[in-house]
């Protein structure tokens, strides 16, 4: 009988469910009458009396849950569902505002929706061209301009509670390589800390510069400079903190000019490195949040130098202080550095430079100098609608070189950036007078004291 | 002997399926309304009560608004929203598209003195989708402790000369535009013939941006009513209702009645839904008067029921959207024109969200 019962519950489970539950007493003595048929032919051939004894323990129990649930029931007014209820859920109590502070928020109740707790990730990247016409390429007047493919990026942005990652790879035409790479994690108030291949804290964030070529500061290793290490970062109220310790340059092979962050790379008989670095950067915020806001700082860093070939150390050290002024549409960019390397190479070699590379190349820089940064932007009210950005801008940098009949190095870049939906576009008009890439533009000594200009459109499409 | 082990086996599945069964009985609701004190409200005015007078377990989910999820659900019949608390125009635009199930007001309770539920209800209330619920206001709410003079008409919340700080608004182009064109000089009566035409939209946005660089968004009214607790705005727009509950707590906040834009939420059941004679079972309920009066005892708001309003403390009354001093230059959002126009609107209200005012910091490099 029991077995034909629960064959019909296997097939017609709902209804036994609405025979167990809504109809509890009957179910209540099914049980206990299975139980009780059960009971007397498990006695008569049993194995053993303590598991007849256990099982009569769990009917029991079952019974009386049972029981309960039959009580709760007869308990619980019958309501005609199609019946409308006109008062119900009478105001006993007088009404008044006294009472709305008398109710627990929503958020409080067992049934509060969980927070979702999944990793918030983004991958993205971009692709981008170039056409430019270079005035001290003859070939490029010849062809009257130039184009070609710039690069194409990958990246990753991830959050996951507390845990942090973002990463990018670059594809360029003559190499690839890691632009940055680090994990980090979030306290809970804020301060984060970044362990990896990050961007180095000195001087204005997160660019010195609003066009496509940058300025002289990122020439020098001292803008948008990425490299191994940890990194601090803290904000309290309108102060913002970071500190820093870089074991080495991003790549872990100075020899290696297949890089994103201009650093020392050892060539011929320059063979310094930078290690053992400490960065800290302070600024303040003035009037954040009321459109006009002015962010001042001070930045410095010093490291060692290692040279390869006399095994000794020399130091290096620079410093900057800097106004971001966003007041409205304008931004003002102002910076003045210094920085000084101070090698220990080896008897003969000019310690009045050192080498520095990146983007497949490499030049010479002179060891001690001041920069100025000088920019200029406003960004338009666009009175159309295909168009969603238009911010034109006057870079100006200058590098003021220590070193006596150095000429020194100036970049001016005047342009636009477009956005429309994903596609972002700089036009640039550049001009460089001893500059790196511009003819026989030089860091160091040497080199034109000519003014070359590259007029640049790049085109590229963000995901 | 031989049958020992079938009747183990019978016993045991008998005390496996009785858990389950039991299980089942149990009645739930998945009931989807908005955040803050607004939820607090319903859950003890009416939702708690109906948990304990039909024995159903309702479970309160919170959102934003909006009909996206809504489709998403319905279109792949996996309907788990059984009940969604919308604003008007949604629920317009949701019935339109046929995402909601029509709702027959003949099964309403009727007031308590006998007076039909359509007889009852606040005219516009009762669609053919949708059950309305509240009366609320979209209003300018600020800290008296810092504005000084303190703000006297809507055309103030736009003068940050004057009344300096940064301004919180709902991220939305609903009360936005119709703000915009009232504090530019456009008669309230006006605002959504001249939100009609192109330069109508053009001079409203207009206005935003001279704003926008003072502008922090929120889109959820909790979020609001935070950003004029920790002292990020100095001005919101804010659902009315939350601005009492945020008193409660201690915040030295006032409402600007003036240009209060008033709104109807609604109850609507998805269509496809595994659960619609429960949802339509709550939805008796929590629109009866008895239930609007008692949510009133925790919100501010005006009772879609005329029944319910003498139900209502007259300090209460006082602080409703439609009380007389409260409402003289009241605007009533225009739930039919919004449905119409609100996608349209939107994306083009979005685009212009994201152009940033000062230069970007971060340019794309």
């Amino acid at each position: 009988m029991v077995g034909a019962m629960v064959n019909r519950c296997l097939r017609l489970r709902s209804l036994c469910a609405r025979l167990l539950c809504a109809r509890a007493p009957v179910s209540a003595a099914l049980l206990a009458g299975a139980a009780a048929l059960m009971a007397t032919p498990l006695q008569a051939a049993e194995d053993t009396q303590a598991e007849i004894e256990r099982l009569k323990q769990e009917l029991a129990a079952v019974t009386e849950r049972l029981a309960r649930l039959e009580e709760q029931l007869a308990r619980s007014p019958q309501v005609d569902a199609q019946t409308p209820q006109p008062e119900a859920a009478p105001a006993e109590e007088p009404l008044s505002v006294e009472v709305l502070s008398a109710a627990a928020p929503g958020a409080e109740r067992e049934e509060a929706v969980a927070v979702e707790d999944e990793p918030d990730i983004h991958i993205g990247g971009a692709v981008r061209f170039n056409a430019f016409f270079r005035d001290f390429e003859r070939s490029s007047e010849s062809k009257r301009g130039e184009s070609g493919f710039d690069l194409f990026r990958l990246g990753i942005d991830g959050e996951y509670r507390n845990l942090l990652i973002s990463a990018e790879y670059r594809w360029y035409p003559f190499m690839d390589t890691l632009h940055h790479g680090w994990v980090g994690y979030e306290f809970d108030g804020g301060d984060q800390v970044q362990v990896g291949v990050h961007k180095v804290p000195f001087g204005i964030l997160p660019f010195a510069s609003h066009n496509y070529w940058f300025g002289v500061p990122y020439y020098l290793g001292l803008a948008d400079d990425y490299d191994l290490g940890v990194k601090y970062t803290r904000d309290d109220g309108p102060w913002n903190t970071q500190a820093a310790f870089y074991k080495s340059e991003e790549l872990g092979d100075p020899t290696s000019v297949n890089r994103y962050g201009f650093d020392l790379v050892r060539q011929g008989e320059q063979q310094n490195e930078e290690i053992n670095r400490f960065n800290l950067r302070l600024a303040r915020t003035f009037g954040a949040g009321s459109g006009c806001e002015h962010e001042v700082g001070l930045s410095g860093q010093r490291g060692q130098l290692y040279n390869a070939d006399t095994d000794d150390s020399g130091t290096t050290w620079a410093a900057a202080a800097h106004l971001d002024s966003r007041c409205g549409r304008w931004n003002v960019q102002l910076q003045a550095a210094r920085y000084d390397y101070a090698p220990k190479n080896t008897a003969g070699v000019d310690d009045s430079i050192v080498r520095m590379g990146a983007f497949a190349a490499g030049y010479d820089v002179v060891s001690d100098a001041d920069v100025l940064v000088a920019n200029l932007a406003y960004n338009f009210n666009v009175p159309w609608r295909a168009i969603d950005q238009i911010t034109c801008y006057n870079d100006y940098s200058r590098l003021f070189k220590d070193t006596a009949g150095f000429e020194d190095s100036q970049l001016n870049t005047t342009g636009c950036a477009i956005g429309v939906g994903s596609l972002f576009t700089y036009l640039d008009v550049i001009q460089a007078s001893n500059m790196p890439f511009f003819e026989d533009g030089s860091l160091a000594g040497g080199g034109d004291d000519e003014w070359h200009t590259r007029v640049n459109l790049n085109i590229g499409y963000y995901w | 002997m031989g049958h020992e082990p079938l009747r183990r086996l019978a016993a045991w599945l008998l005390l496996a399926l009785a858990p389950t069964a039991l299980a089942e009985s149990q009645r739930s609701l998945n009931l989807v309304t908005w955040d803050g004190a607004y939820v607090k409200s319903q859950v003890l005015g009416f939702i708690r009560p109906y948990e304990q007078a039909r024995g159903v377990d309702v479970a309160v989910l919170q959102y934003d608004g909006g009909i996206d999820e809504i489709r998403n659900q319905v279109r792949a019949w996996n309907v788990k929203w059984d009940v969604v608390d919308l604003e008007l125009f949604d629920a317009i635009r949701a019935c339109e598209e046929g995402l909601l199930m029509e709702i027959d007001h003949g099964m309403l309770p009727p007031a308590p003195d006998g007076t039909p539920a359509d007889e009852d209800f606040v005219p516009g209330t009762l669609t053919r989708c949708g059950v309305g619920n509240v009366v609320a206001a979209t209003v300018v709410a600020y800290d008296r402790e810092r504005l000084s003079p303190r703000p006297k008409q809507l055309e103030d919340f736009f003068d940050v000369q004057r009344f300096p700080g940064r301004r919180g608004m709902r991220r939305s182009p609903k009360v936005n535009l119709e703000w915009a064109l009232i504090a530019d000089g456009v008669p309230p009566e006006r605002v959504y013939d001249v939100l009609d035409t192109r330069a109508g939209e053009d001079r409203a946005f207009a206005v935003l941006t001279r704003l926008k660089p003072y502008i922090e968004w929120w889109r959820s009214g909790e979020e609001a009513v935070r950003m004029l607790e920790t002292g990020v705005v100095s001005m919101s727009s804010v659902y009315s209702g939350r601005v009492y509950d945020a008193v409660q707590r201690g915040g030295a906040f006032e409402i600007l009645w003036d240009h209060q834009v008033w709104f109807y939420d609604v109850w609507g059941v998805p269509r496809n839904g595994p659960n619609q004679d429960q949802a339509l079972d709550f939805i008796r309920f929590a629109t009866s008067t008895a239930s609007l009066a008692n949510q009133m005892r925790y919100i501010p708001y005006g009772p879609v029921r005329r029944s319910a309003m003498p139900l209502i403390d007259p300090e209460v009354r006082r602080l409703l959207p439609t009380a007389e001093e409260n409402s003289r230059t009241a605007v009533a959002g225009n739930a039919a024109w919004w449905a119409e126009n609100l996608e349209r609107l939107t994306r083009r209200f979005e685009r212009w969200a994201d152009r940033p005012v000062m230069v970007p910091r971060d340019l794309p490099h």
